[in-house]
């Protein structure tokens, strides 16, 4: 594949590092000098550019490349450069690295012309949820003002014995939702009754906002409740961790030392109970019992606090410590020091986006191959064939009815519901049925 | 002398057009008077001289106006103290029992600001136009006159925020459009319409015979007081002389008058029903109401006083007609036990939600008052807790916060400052007041209830009181309607200066 890699920061150096092998690689950055340091380490194209510049996009002919990804440190140069991108050349699909969870949400209302946005502190807060064993389900796609989720998860070894492991048909899958896809190292499968989900998979699941909760519970081992973690540090990143394992039903505490920041963070999650403190307070964590809790996250943007912090709440009786560690030269440090786990933002974002690039969506769009999916959001003609049989009658392989939405309620088809005529249909499908599921309808 | 950093003379001009513009009121107790084949003249010359007043005050303050935020205290609260005077006017040229330029201000001032406390002895004795013209006075200042004149006249176009928050009572105004013109338009609106609604309603019972004792004229005159919860009645027994079939429709709308308007115009006119059933004053209310209510009948039905449906229904009624501050009674509630007694005086404090026609405190000044409580008990054991206090989920800052504590507290310094000086001014008349009595009678000023304990009570009379009690009352029914603040800041000196 042909890819071009905006910004060659840490997440940048990250990508080209993992991708230099397989793919062809155009790296574009304002300073010559990382350049030539990527260009002598890594045999990849070097220009020195703007990449949120039109005209540098084209003179290196992005018309030519399958993937851009546009992971400089700043949001608007990421979403200016994957715009002309996608204006110069509208096959190439893009990637977007942001720190603003807006631009996430934008893009899962598909108000942004990006085939995938990523976020670095909503990357750190599910790989800190994955660490802690309650993985969260990443949000792809809300339709009908959310009623209806797409939501992707990474199945973990401890996931629930009731839909890992067996027959789909046994399964016990949480009502309103149906797995559309399973995604198993580069393969994509449309699962049928037979087919079964095994740790390591990701699936994807379409269903009501409650059945993906419900999954996200079946996610994580019945035996394993987390109900108390500390995050030190009420950044961006330490909220984004807070607000996921909030939504995972655990209580949290979050310890910010700057007092209109606290405030402004307890005003924006009014589950978490929030602390006005430093995390290095010895005589705070002994009031407020912080040793108590079951894990502590240490979010500030100085890593050497992060240590200190980590290693006084050791001391007061965390048994589980996670360091978030900017340098990446600390994560080494951090781990030897007693720390359970570093997480590099910078790091973690890399392996998504490199992860994103070996996603057969991805791949097999980018590749132009057969078999690819395609999510499909149609409304119902009134001529249509299909109208007024019972779903379980339905010829259609290949694709899949996630849900229909029905005067603007959603409703999760069963086999004896029927379509009618102006039902909005969201429909996975792949893509060399695309045109015939399009003219049925 | 300093310079003055309010604008006395631009206040006094705009007080001098409202009140021109209050004349335009006399026109519809002169058509009673026609009606009823009356003397027209009262209401003629009240009209004439406060139109001439308000002219000549205007007159005599013109000049470059300025008035901002800071005059906005002054003008609302010159404009009630005048607006009470215009509306004694007709009281002082033909009312006997009112010939006493004080009872007639307390009168007046009891009308206004929807207290519904009064110094008649015989109110079945007003000549049809008077009494009506009474009733009428409950309406005008229910909904607020300042928001009556920026919903019509242009002139209130700058500073209207401002004249409209320190009239409309709770802690803030919830915008119901872009412009506060047309939020004040919308709630007259409603206000109007449910005045209709209930007129209808009353008339109804009228004339199908369900109630033999009301007829159009009480319709009116009863609407006239429900919906602004003032409380005054054309009857000397209050609406004990209507059927069980009125006073459960009376006490509906007091419900509906004491809830806040803007959630009403919401779920009415916007269908936001669910919403508006989600608002946590709204909840706290109406719990409140249905608490009161359940003590006064269970009380009633175990000490045997009243039975069966008359304990529910005179229970709801009394508990309804004092929370909301209307001061209504469906009969002599003085009889009752001292449980009730404290009860319905608890209530008297509690009041109508923020953005209604109720006085009082307001549920929603307690509840958040209950969380800051909350709270407060939290930070002396967590100290570095951080505890944004939300209503209906939104954050509400802490200067709003710290207002309501300073309107409770101050509330209640007001509240027992009055009771002092009634009790200590009564020793000083010989007039015999006991010390419940003085109590109920300032709650009930001061939260613009209407009625009291005792010979005030609700078949009684305040006239007993010497000319300084009601002097006091009058203080506390202006300062309890325009919600203490805008009158206590006059008093400070850096209000006044530059």
């Amino acid at each position: 594949m042909r890819i071009f890699v905006i910004g060659a920061g840490q997440v940048g150096s990250t990508v080209v590092e993992a991708l230099h092998h397989e793919h062809e690689l155009t790296l574009i950055d304002l300073d010559a000098d990382r350049l030539s340091t990527l260009s002598y380490k890594f045999d990849i194209g070097t220009i020195e550019g703007n990449g949120a510049s039109r005209r540098t996009l084209r003179d290196a002919g992005i018309d030519q490349a399958d993937l851009l990804i546009a992971a400089t440190s700043r949001d608007e140069v990421n979403i200016v450069s994957s715009m002309f991108a996608k204006k110069l050349s509208p096959e190439t699909k893009t990637i977007v690295r942001t720190t603003n969870v807006e631009y996430l949400d934008l893009w899962q209302e598909r108000e942004l012309d990006v085939d995938f946005v990523i976020s670095s502190e909503v990357e750190t807060a599910h790989a800190v949820s994955r660490i802690i064993g309650v993985p969260a389900a990443r949000q792809t796609d809300v339709f009908a003002d959310g009623q209806v989720q797409m939501v992707e998860f990474d199945v973990p070894d401890a996931a629930d014995a009731r839909v890992v492991g067996i027959p789909l048909r046994e399964a016990v899958i949480p009502a309103d939702s149906k797995v559309a896809s399973i995604i198993r190292g580069d393969r994509m499968i449309v699962p049928r009754g037979d087919e079964s989900i095994l740790p390591g998979d990701r699936i994807i699941v379409i269903g009501s906002p409650n059945a993906a909760r419900e999954w996200s519970l079946l996610m994580v081992s019945g035996d394993r409740v987390l109900d108390d973690v500390v995050v030190v540090g009420g950044g961006q990143t330490g909220v984004a961790i807070a607000r996921l394992l909030i939504d995972q039903g655990i209580k949290v505490r979050i310890i910010e030392a700057f007092g209109p920041r606290a405030r402004e963070v307890a005003e924006e999650l009014p589950e978490a109970r929030v602390f006005h403190a430093t995390g290095t307070d010895p005589e705070f964590l002994e009031r407020e019992k912080i040793g108590t809790a079951r894990a502590a996250v240490f979010a500030m943007p100085e890593d050497a606090k992060n240590l200190y912090a980590a290693a006084l709440a050791k001391m007061h009786g965390v048994p589980f410590t996670i360091g978030i560690v900017h340098d990446p030269l600390s994560a080494d440090v951090f781990e030897q020091a007693g720390v359970d786990v570093a997480v590099n933002p910078r790091s973690v974002t890399a392996e998504e986006i490199v992860r994103f690039t070996h996603d057969p969506r991805i791949r097999q769009l980018a590749m132009l191959e057969g078999d690819r999916f395609e999510v499909l959001d149609i409304t119902v003609r009134d001529e249509s064939p299909l109208c007024g049989r019972p779903f379980k009658e339905l010829p259609m392989t290949g694709s899949l009815i996630g849900a229909i939405v029905r005067d603007g309620e959603a409703i999760f088809p069963h086999g004896g519901d029927e379509l009618r005529p102006g039902d909005r249909a969201i429909i996975f499908a792949e893509s060399s049925r695309v045109q015939q599921v399009e003219r049925a309808l | 002398m300093p310079t003055l950093g309010v604008d006395v003379r631009g206040t006094l001009n705009l007080v001098g057009a409202l009140v021109r513009y209050f004349s335009l009121a006399f026109i519809l107790p002169a058509g009673v008077a026609l009606g009823y084949d009356e003397p027209v003249w009262p209401f003629l010359a009240a009209a004439a001289i406060t139109a001439a007043g308000g002219w000549s005050l205007e007159r005599a303050t013109k000049g470059k106006e300025s008035v901002r935020a800071r005059e906005g205290f002054l003008v609302v609260a010159l404009t009630w103290l005048a607006g009470a005077l215009v509306i004694s006017l007709p009281y002082l040229f033909i009312e006997p029992q009112l010939r006493n330029p004080i009872d007639a201000y307390f009168e007046s001032m009891s009308g206004m600001t929807t207290t519904g406390a009064s110094v008649l002895t015989d109110v079945e004795s007003l000549s049809h136009s008077i009494a009506m013209w009474r009733q009428f006075s409950q309406w005008l200042g229910g909904m607020g006159i300042i928001v009556l004149a920026l919903a019509i006249l242009p002139r209130l176009r700058v500073g209207g925020r401002q004249l409209m928050e320190s009239e409309a009572p709770g802690p803030e105004i919830e915008p119901l459009a872009t412009s506060i013109r047309d939020t004040a338009r919308r709630l007259w609106l409603l206000y109007v319409g449910l005045t209709g609604a209930m007129i209808l309603v009353l008339s109804l019972f009228a004339w199908t015979g369900i109630d033999e004792s009301m007829s159009f004229y009480e319709a009116v005159a009863h609407a006239f007081t429900t919906l602004p919860t003032g409380g005054f009645s054309t009857r000397a027994r209050s609406i004990e002389d209507f059927g069980a079939a009125t006073q459960w429709a009376i006490a509906l709308f007091m419900v509906l008058a004491g809830a806040n308007f803007a959630l009403m115009y919401r779920a009415l006119l916007r269908n936001q029903w669910r919403k508006a059933g989600r608002d946590e004053e709204l909840r706290v209310y109406l719990a409140l109401l249905a608490l009161g209510s359940v003590i006064l009948f269970s009380d009633l039905a175990a000490k045997g006083i009243l039975t069966g449906e008359a304990a529910v229904r005179h229970g709801v009624f009394q508990a309804v007609s004092i929370m909301t501050t209307t001061g209504y009674a469906s009969t002599d509630f003085n009889l009752w036990t001292s449980l009730t007694a404290m009860t319905l005086v608890a209530l008297m404090f509690i009041g109508g939600s923020a953005g209604s026609t109720g006085g009082a405190i307001k549920p929603v000044r307690i509840l958040l008052l209950g969380r800051i409580l909350g709270r407060e008990l939290d930070q002396t054991v967590h100290r570095e807790a951080v505890r944004p206090i939300r209503l209906n989920g939104r954050v509400i800052d802490e200067r709003t916060l710290r207002a309501i504590s300073v309107f409770v507290l101050l509330y209640l310094i007001v509240f027992a400052l009055g009771s002092l000086g009634l009790v200590l001014e009564s020793a000083r008349a010989g007039v015999e007041v006991s010390p419940f009595e003085a109590i109920s009678a300032a709650a009930t000023t001061i939260g613009n209830v209407g009625p009291g304990f005792g010979f005030l009570g609700p078949m009684g009379s305040f006239e007993p009181f010497s000319g300084l009690s009601k002097s006091i009352m009058i203080v506390l029914m202006w300062m309890g309607r325009l919600e203490l603040i805008p009158i206590v800041v006059l008093l400070t000196r850096n209000y006044w200066r530059a």
